[in-house]
């Protein structure tokens, strides 16, 4: 399915998959962007495709979007390092759940408690902002087409490694 | 559109970053974490801009954005459609973000990453509560319109200005909870702002100046714009800057002759909100506290409130006309004791010393000279405003100058340094030189030589 070698190395699979902060953009027609964060990541097992959970309520726009062009970009950030990472895509779209991913993004939210955690942000607050009915979450896949670090500073923007 | 931004200005605050999706011209979506949101009005807010990046040259090509932000307390989500409509480079917007971005960037440990290029102002099109699930918004336990009223209350009955400085101060401790504050005053043609009263100090600092255009003082007078900073920041505190500035000062502004500015050992937050004039800034009031995110936009706001009604009253006590000149009345002999104090005036800076210690400088110095001058030779005890205003030996920058400032800062330098010279107000206008020690008058040409 992935002739060209996957993008993404066993370390940044882990840090996608753990408690990092993730917001995603999209944009329509007439190149009018939306965002909205996502609940968790999931890589397959050869690094080429990249799974993301989003509240469909609250992700409506982003996901009319990816319908209608498939262009994606998704920030995954470390908060307590401030290490981030960009990934771009062309063939964004909705796929349906897995049967573990309720349970994914369960672990994720508690990862993401114990990641800012460390800040000071209480968990009462952080569970409320990640809270969502299970009959509402919704997966979005995708190829990674680019990535970049996205640490802040001058060198923000580096391109890991050619897109293939 | 269903919210206006200053809907949700808490979210602007920073706890928790923003994130801001951009578009590039061939249709690239991008995704950027947010070091700062700034508030500007109900349909604008601002965005820095630190490095020429992929959001920078998406939004010169395709202006649309996309921006969330989450409420601190309650966790709900916005999302905010806008456009980006020009970027800023000087003036209030940028210089108040620049001064808010140096805290951010301290407290991030990022001091070297984080310069401010540009205040990016943008249009705000639409403002959505995301549905989910939040937390019952806080309730705080100070209601700031009731402070506010009391301390307007308070100021209406105030019947001069040392009254009305003791007035705001009672006001922030007692009805804002807040116990480090200061008031200053603008000295302007010297670009100086002199403290003229302080709270919650040490030691009141009242004489100590800061020049125009240094730490969030100095920056919220030249801008004429509120400073608000929730992590301290070295680059805008003072003591160091401040005594690097007189190091390198003018001859008349030596080391000898700096009182130090209060200030807390270790602020959390500072906030320093211009007292407006009718031709900029009468001066500034400043409040800090050890807490870190003390203050939020609802805090800046009643300041901004309490700095207009005390810039108010300041104008409306300095406008009552003052009694006519009398002649001046034949002074009791006042019972002289102890040993002979010199007092020394240099001419280059007014600054007076009793014996060998500094007291003042300055306008309030050149005051204090002619004063003494006229009580020796004269044997006066009684003095007006009027007449000083008018005395070409006192050096004020100009008629609207605040005469009373000038005086309250003399009273309180005499005071606490419990002279042998006293100063006490005797009516509207009036006041009395107190002298209890025999004087010897010593004019010296030239500055006070450098000390240590």
């Amino acid at each position: 399915m992935h002739a060209s070698p996957p993008l993404l190395d066993a370390e940044h699979a882990a840090f996608l998959e753990g408690g990092v902060s993730i917001t995603a953009g999209a944009r329509d027609g007439r190149r009018v962007p939306t965002l909205a964060r996502a609940l968790g990541a999931r890589v397959s097992a050869d690094r080429g495709r990249v799974t993301i959970f989003f509240s469909r309520r609250q992700a409506g726009p982003l996901l009319a979007a990816l319908q209608e062009n498939g262009a994606l970009a998704v920030v995954f950030n470390e908060p307590h390092t401030h290490r981030a990472l960009q990934i771009k895509a062309t063939d964004a779209g909705e796929v349906p759940l897995d049967p573990g991913d309720g349970r994914r993004v369960e672990a994720y939210r508690q990862a993401f408690v114990d990641e800012v955690g460390r800040l000071g942000f209480p968990e009462p607050l952080v569970r409320t902002l990640l809270r969502v009915p299970d009959d509402d979450l919704v997966a979005v896949a995708f190829t990674p087409a680019s990535a970049h670090l996205q640490t802040p500073g001058p060198q923000a923007g580096a391109p890991l490694g050619e897109a293939p | 559109m269903s919210l206006r931004a200053d809907a949700i200005r808490d979210c602007m605050d920073g706890a928790i970053p923003g994130a801001l999706c951009t578009c590039s011209a061939d249709g690239v979506p991008n995704v950027a974490y947010l070091s700062q949101i700034q508030y500007v009005d109900p349909d604008h807010v601002a965005l820095s801009y630190q490095f020429f990046n992929h959001t920078r040259r998406n939004i010169l090509a395709n202006p649309r954005v996309a921006m969330i932000v989450i409420h601190p307390r309650t966790a709900r989500q916005y999302r905010l459609s806008m456009a980006y409509l020009r970027t800023e480079t000087s003036g209030p917007l940028f210089e108040c973000m620049k001064a808010k971005l140096a805290g951010i960037a301290s407290h991030a440990g990022m001091s070297e990453v984080f310069k401010l290029l540009g205040s990016d102002v943008y249009r705000v099109l639409d403002i959505e509560a995301l549905p989910g699930e939040s937390l019952p918004a806080p309730v705080r336990d100070l209601c700031l319109l009731v402070a506010l009223r009391g301390c307007s209350e308070a100021f209406s009955t105030c019947g001069d200005l040392a009254g009305l400085l003791e007035a705001v101060l009672d006001g922030l401790e007692q009805r804002f909870g807040l116990r480090h504050a200061m008031v200053l005053m603008l000295d302007r043609p010297g670009d100086r702002l002199y403290t003229v009263a302080s709270r919650g100090y040490e030691t009141s600092g009242v004489g100590a100046e800061i020049p125009v255009g240094q730490g969030i003082i100095g920056v919220a007078a030249r801008e004429g714009v509120p400073i608000r900073i929730g992590h301290m920041t070295s680059e805008y505190t003072y003591g160091r800057a401040i005594r690097e500035t007189v190091g390198q000062g003018a001859l008349a502004d030596r080391l000898e002759t700096e009182i130090p500015l209060p200030g807390l050992p270790a602020p959390g937050s500072q906030l320093a909100v211009p007292i407006p004039g009718p031709g900029g800034p009468l001066g500034v009031l400043f409040v800090e506290s050890p807490v870190e995110l003390r203050f939020n936009y609802d805090d800046e706001d009643a300041a901004v409130a309490l700095a207009g009604q005390l810039g108010m009253a300041m104008r409306l006590l300095q406008s009552e006309p003052e009694p006519p000149d009398e002649a001046p009345s034949a002074a009791e002999p006042a019972p002289l004791a102890g040993p002979p104090v010199a007092v020394r005036h240099f001419a280059e800076n007014d600054s007076v010393f009793l014996d060998d210690d500094y007291l003042i400088k300055g306008v309030a110095g050149s005051i204090l000279w002619a004063l003494l001058q006229d009580h020796l030779a004269q044997g006066r005890t009684d003095f007006t405003n009027r007449e000083l205003r008018l005395d070409p030996r006192v050096r004020l920058p100009d008629v609207s100058d605040n005469l009373e400032a000038r005086l309250v800062l003399l009273n309180r330098r005499l005071q606490e340094r419990a002279a042998c010279i006293q100063i006490v107000r005797t009516g509207r206008g009036r006041f009395q030189l107190r002298v209890d020690h025999p004087l010897q008058l010593v004019e010296v040409p030239g500055r006070p030589p450098r000390l240590g």
